[in-house]
């Protein structure tokens, strides 16, 4: 991979993004619920960044905008300088899942689940393209789950269920890959596979990988850069800068934000404004490829 | 065997029994294809809501027909209770989608509202159209349990234009409706629209009620919608043998309950249920069979 920082065009562009929730309790006074302000990041092509925040961060809601689920209140997103709602339509972006969401004993193989990637949208007598076709089978191949195309999933391991969810993202002719805590229920040597895979799918398609998580260790071994994420983007480093003194920060935000969400509202995360944390400010000074 | 002489017999006695025959085969085939996503994304019990809200609706519809004088008979009173199963089954998905949503409280409130609505109604209804001399309305027991009697050539259309309506929805929206029922929180991601979709399966779980409770009840409409799914999951995890399997189940089950209500004159509801209950049974028990006998298979790594 080439330095990402001389591309031009970056692969996401977050450039202050902010969100909020109306108040969820009727009869309370009005305001809303701030879930991610002033975020601003740049993700170059090709890289793997990891987005690591504890539960209440905004992950959720991060990756609901990245999506174009989710009006961006404040700020704006571009992915490859489409909206998301663009890039959806584009299918730019390859969406992972939690593995435990999806219905495990379900009756298609592993073949149909990666097909309904480019699949999905489809009605009545549209058909799926060659070039799908050939993605779907492509697919599988990267993800090892070729010979497997047939089996019904819910003959899946745990790791081969996930490959299925990836190839499905990576069937629609996604640049980007976005994974949602990928590693929930994987053990240490699963994880360090998991994340040997990324690697190999960035360097053979030059896709950008994008993965959410809450856990440290998936976010370390599977990023180039972090960037720590607490209603508001804390840092963003080189996963070696993971410190103690960071992810303390980090988490410790948030223990404050999880109870503090429904009615701290009065002091509007002041503590973000912290001056040792601005990285976000000046977010052009991209910090590429780990070592 | 008077399964023999009610549809080859006389005339009067063809006429009698060929709908009902009829309509149980096309609700068969229009359920059977509805109880795969129902048994997958588990909505049977929405579906119970749905047909017990039908119960609420004719007894509206009955006590409306008094009022405006319309027909309480026939197209006027289905067209209410399609109604209040469609607004039924729309409040439920509305209601699911809330945030912290507890669906089944919902339902369950619903369904037993509506139940103690429907019947003080239906009782109330008709007593008034004996009092004043109107032909008198179908019995609680005929609705909450289904009669073949219930059951004319109209039905025999109805049920055929809403199965064919059914299965073409089905059909075409085939892909997006598999991924929604397969991975429902990914779905909009990938250009899915799953509210669509929910919306979509509800509607359609009204409309096949409301044609199935003629014949088999209200009570007993659900089990079409969940039986023959069920008894097809258990036998394959292939995708369209599930459908097939699931339409084979149905249509025998039907046919073989109404058998049974014909040569035992028992009620088609419960006759059928109890023909698909074995059916399931003897489903599962191949399965556990199958599972016992077979070899172990590669293990998940």
């Amino acid at each position: 991979m080439s330095d990402p920082a001389t591309n031009a065009t970056p692969a996401i562009d977050y450039v202050g993004v902010g969100f909020a929730y109306p108040r969820p309790v009727a009869g309370a006074n009005g305001g809303s619920v701030e879930a991610l302000r002033d975020i601003t990041l740049r993700v170059e092509p090709g890289e793997r960044l990891g987005i690591l925040g504890p539960n209440g961060a905004g992950k959720t809601t991060l990756m609901r905008i990245t999506l174009g689920l989710l009006p961006c209140q404040r700020g704006a997103v571009r992915i490859f300088g489409r909206t998301p709602e663009q890039a959806r339509r584009e299918r730019l972006i390859g969406y992972v899942p939690q593995r435990s969401d999806a219905e495990l004993a379900f009756p298609i193989s592993v073949r149909q689940a990666v097909e309904l990637g480019p699949a999905g949208r489809l009605t009545g007598f549209a058909r799926l393209s060659p070039d799908d076709r050939r993605r779907v089978e492509e697919s599988m191949s990267l993800l090892g789950i070729a010979d497997l195309a047939d089996r019904p999933v819910g003959k899946l391991s745990g790791g081969q269920f996930q490959r299925t969810l990836i190839a499905r993202a990576l069937a629609v002719g996604a640049r980007v890959l976005l994974l949602d805590e990928p590693t929930v229920g994987i053990d240490v040597t699963g994880q360090r596979r998991f994340a040997e895979l990324l690697t190999s799918l960035r360097d053979r398609l030059g896709v950008t990988i994008v993965v959410v998580s809450h856990d440290l260790r998936t976010i370390a071994a599977a990023s180039d850069r972090v960037a720590c994420l607490s209603r508001t983007l804390h840092s963003h480093v080189a996963p070696e800068g993971l410190t103690p003194a960071v992810l303390a920060e980090v988490f410790r935000h948030d223990v404050e934000g999880v109870f503090g969400e429904v009615h701290v509202d009065a002091h509007p995360a002041a503590d973000c404004d912290d001056p040792a944390h601005h990285h976000h400010h000046h977010h052009d000074h991209a910090k590429g490829g780990g070592a | 065997m008077r399964t023999l002489e009610y549809l080859l017999g006389a005339p009067e006695l063809r006429a009698t029994f060929w709908p009902p025959v009829l309509v149980g085969l096309l609700v068969a085939a229009l359920c059977s294809a509805l109880s795969v996503p129902v048994v997958l994304k588990r909505m049977a019990f929405v579906g119970q809501g749905v047909s017990h809200a039908a119960f609420g609706g004719v007894g509206v519809a009955l006590a409306l027909g008094l009022i405006i004088g319309a027909a309480a008979h026939g197209t006027g009173l289905l067209a209410v209770v399609t109604l209040f199963c469609v607004a039924a089954a729309l409040g439920i998905a509305w209601l699911s989608d809330r945030p912290g949503a507890r669906t089944d409280t919902a339902i369950g409130i619903v369904l037993a509202a509506s139940m103690a609505v429907g019947f003080l109604l239906i009782r109330a209804a008709a007593a008034r159209m004996r009092a004043s001399g109107l032909p008198p309305p179908p019995s609680v027991e005929s609705i909450l349990f289904g009669s073949v009697l219930n059951v004319g050539p109209g039905d025999a259309v109805l049920a055929a234009a809403a199965t064919a309506a059914v299965l073409a929805l089905l059909w075409w929206y085939r892909r997006p409706m598999l991924f929604w029922a397969f991975d429902e929180s990914a779905s909009p991601a990938f250009g899915v629209p799953s509210r669509a979709m929910r919306s979509l399966l509800l509607i359609v779980l009204a409309l096949a009620i409301v044609v199935t409770m003629r014949l088999a009840g209200v009570v007993l409409a659900t089990a079409l919608l969940v039986l023959p799914g069920a008894a097809a999951l258990e036998l394959t995890d292939r995708l369209r043998p599930v459908y097939a399997i699931a339409m084979a189940v149905g249509v025998l089950g039907v046919a073989a309950g109404l058998v049974l209500s014909f040569e035992m004159n028992w009620q088609p509801g419960p006759s059928i249920v109890l023909a698909l209950t074995a059916m399931f049974a003897a489903a599962r028990a191949a399965s556990s069979l199958r599972s016992r006998r077979a070899h172990p298979q590669e293990k998940p790594a």
